[in-house]
């Protein structure tokens, strides 16, 4: 027993020696040990042959993007606007009447507390906060564009963006009662929604930037389809992604 | 050895409820006495600089201790409100290991309430740890370096994940996530000798198993 423990105690300081935790008199020993007996000496080659292994095949697994909005949102550092003050209500009713003066009377809901674009931004809070921003995680658009055929009249147009914006997946929200295609690309450690509402009958409009509980918002109208990007990355970034997604090739 | 009888499985439950005391130590002074310290730095501010740089550390060991990356967000979530209520009074220092400690709390009370079965099937480690030295783990008979440079990733995986969650979470702690011993046994809460111990012991079994050695 004492011979096996004398053992296993020069084990623990072989992996302590490969480890970096001996002061250099401990490391001596420990040198010392393994020259003299072939065990420790092999048990050495296998501790760093494991060592290579794990930095090989289990690199330390990157957090989901939302992961840190979503905790941000959890101790209030962003606010997940659930009761707007009067001042902010009020001023995103004008701002939205004034904007969106093309856009369908869907865009506003029923009972004129809650607008289209608050109901997004609120849909993009939400799906932060979840365990999934999406439904169909993907970023093969011809897994994503399938998904919504058949839960929703109309699929939307889903183009891949390259490696900027890369496709994450896609969801179905809900706006003034309608459930709507809404796609998520990533950007660095952002996320951006792109939500589509149809607005049939009206006309093309270019990106227009507004801001909404601290949330930017990229909203143009192409194809009698309104599209919503929603994101808390920076207004340019976004905007570059409102012309990466214009100027993208049909979906076909 | 794996047929921990009803006490022991007790006994593990309890030892298992440990973390709650973990988390004292760190935030030992909480209370509500708040002291201005960090002049000028709200709360926020100091969770942003305290606790947002370790989030991929916390959800990297959430992960391998529940092995489901949706409890694991979960998980990250809960331990960082924990976090950010103990924030004003954390000392400076290290933060890293501070915030692992309120995971691993965070993912050991979650598990026992969703998954005890993840808890009791281990072997009763605290036992084998005290009395039995150097018959199974940490032998001699270990397989060819050669066989063992041979394994991919998902059999390297599997070894690890296969583990008995001590082990595991140490041999993580150290091989992935890259802590010293000495943070190791912050995070953990136990001895710097049980961390060798469990490293060693945890290294061995995953070198023999994806070695193909059945020992």
């Amino acid at each position: 027993m004492t011979r096996a423990a004398s053992y296993e105690d020069a084990v623990l300081r072989v992996h302590a020696y490969v480890d970096g935790e001996l002061d250099p008199a401990n490391a001596l020993g420990v040198e010392a040990s393994m020259a003299a007996d072939p065990a420790l000496a092999a048990e050495h080659e296998r501790i760093d042959v494991f060592r290579r292994l794990v930095r090989e095949h289990l690199p330390r697994e990157e957090p989901p993007l939302g992961l840190r909005a979503r905790v941000e949102a959890a101790v209030g550092m962003r606010r997940a606007r659930m009761q707007p003050s009067w001042r902010a209500l009020a001023a995103s009713i004008a701002v939205t009447a004034v904007v969106a003066s093309g856009a369908t009377s869907m865009l506003l809901a029923p009972s004129g507390t809650k607008t289209a674009r608050e109901g997004i931004v609120d849909d993009h809070i939400r799906s932060l906060m979840a365990s999934q921003p999406v439904d169909v995680t993907s970023s093969d658009r011809h897994t994503v564009k399938p998904w919504f055929n058949g839960r929703i009249p109309q699929s939307p147009r889903v183009v891949d963006l390259g490696k900027d914006f890369p496709l994450v997946g896609g969801r179905i929200d809900v706006v003034g009662g309608t459930p709507v295609p809404t796609l998520v690309y990533g950007h660095g450690k952002h996320l951006i929604s792109l939500t589509a509402v149809s607005a049939a009958g009206h006309a093309n409009s270019t990106p227009t930037l507004s801001e909404e509980g601290g949330y930017n918002i990229v909203r143009w109208t192409e194809g009698e389809v309104t599209y919503w990007a929603v994101s808390d990355t920076s207004a340019p970034e976004l905007e570059k992604f409102a012309e990466s997604f214009r100027a993208a090739p049909p979906d076909r | 050895m794996r047929t921990a009888n009803l006490q022991d499985q007790n006994e593990l439950i309890r030892a298992s409820n440990r973390p709650r005391g973990r988390f004292q130590i760190f935030s030992g002074q909480t209370g509500e006495s708040s002291g201005g310290m960090g002049g000028g730095e709200d709360n926020h501010q100091r969770f942003a600089r305290l606790v947002l740089p370790h989030l991929g550390d916390a959800y990297s060991l959430a992960r391998w201790i529940t092995a489901n990356r949706t409890d694991a967000e979960d998980i990250v979530q809960e331990a960082s409100l924990r976090a950010f209520r103990a924030i004003a009074s954390v000392a400076e220092g290290n933060s890293r290991a501070w915030l692992l400690t309120i995971v691993c709390n965070t993912a050991y009370t979650w598990l026992r309430n969703n998954r005890p079965s993840a808890l009791v099937i281990v072997d009763d480690l605290e036992a084998v740890e005290r009395t039995q030295v150097a018959t199974t783990d940490l032998d001699r008979e270990t397989p060819e370096t050669a066989l063992i440079a041979k394994t991919d990733a998902a059999s390297l995986e599997t070894a690890v994940a296969e583990l008995p969650p001590a082990y595991r979470e140490t041999l993580v702690l150290r091989d992935v996530q890259g802590l010293g011993y000495r943070e190791i046994s912050q995070v953990t809460g136990v001895p710097i000798g049980t961390v060798m111990s469990r490293l060693a012991r945890g290294r061995a079994r995953v070198i023999k198993t994806i070695g193909g050695k059945s020992l």
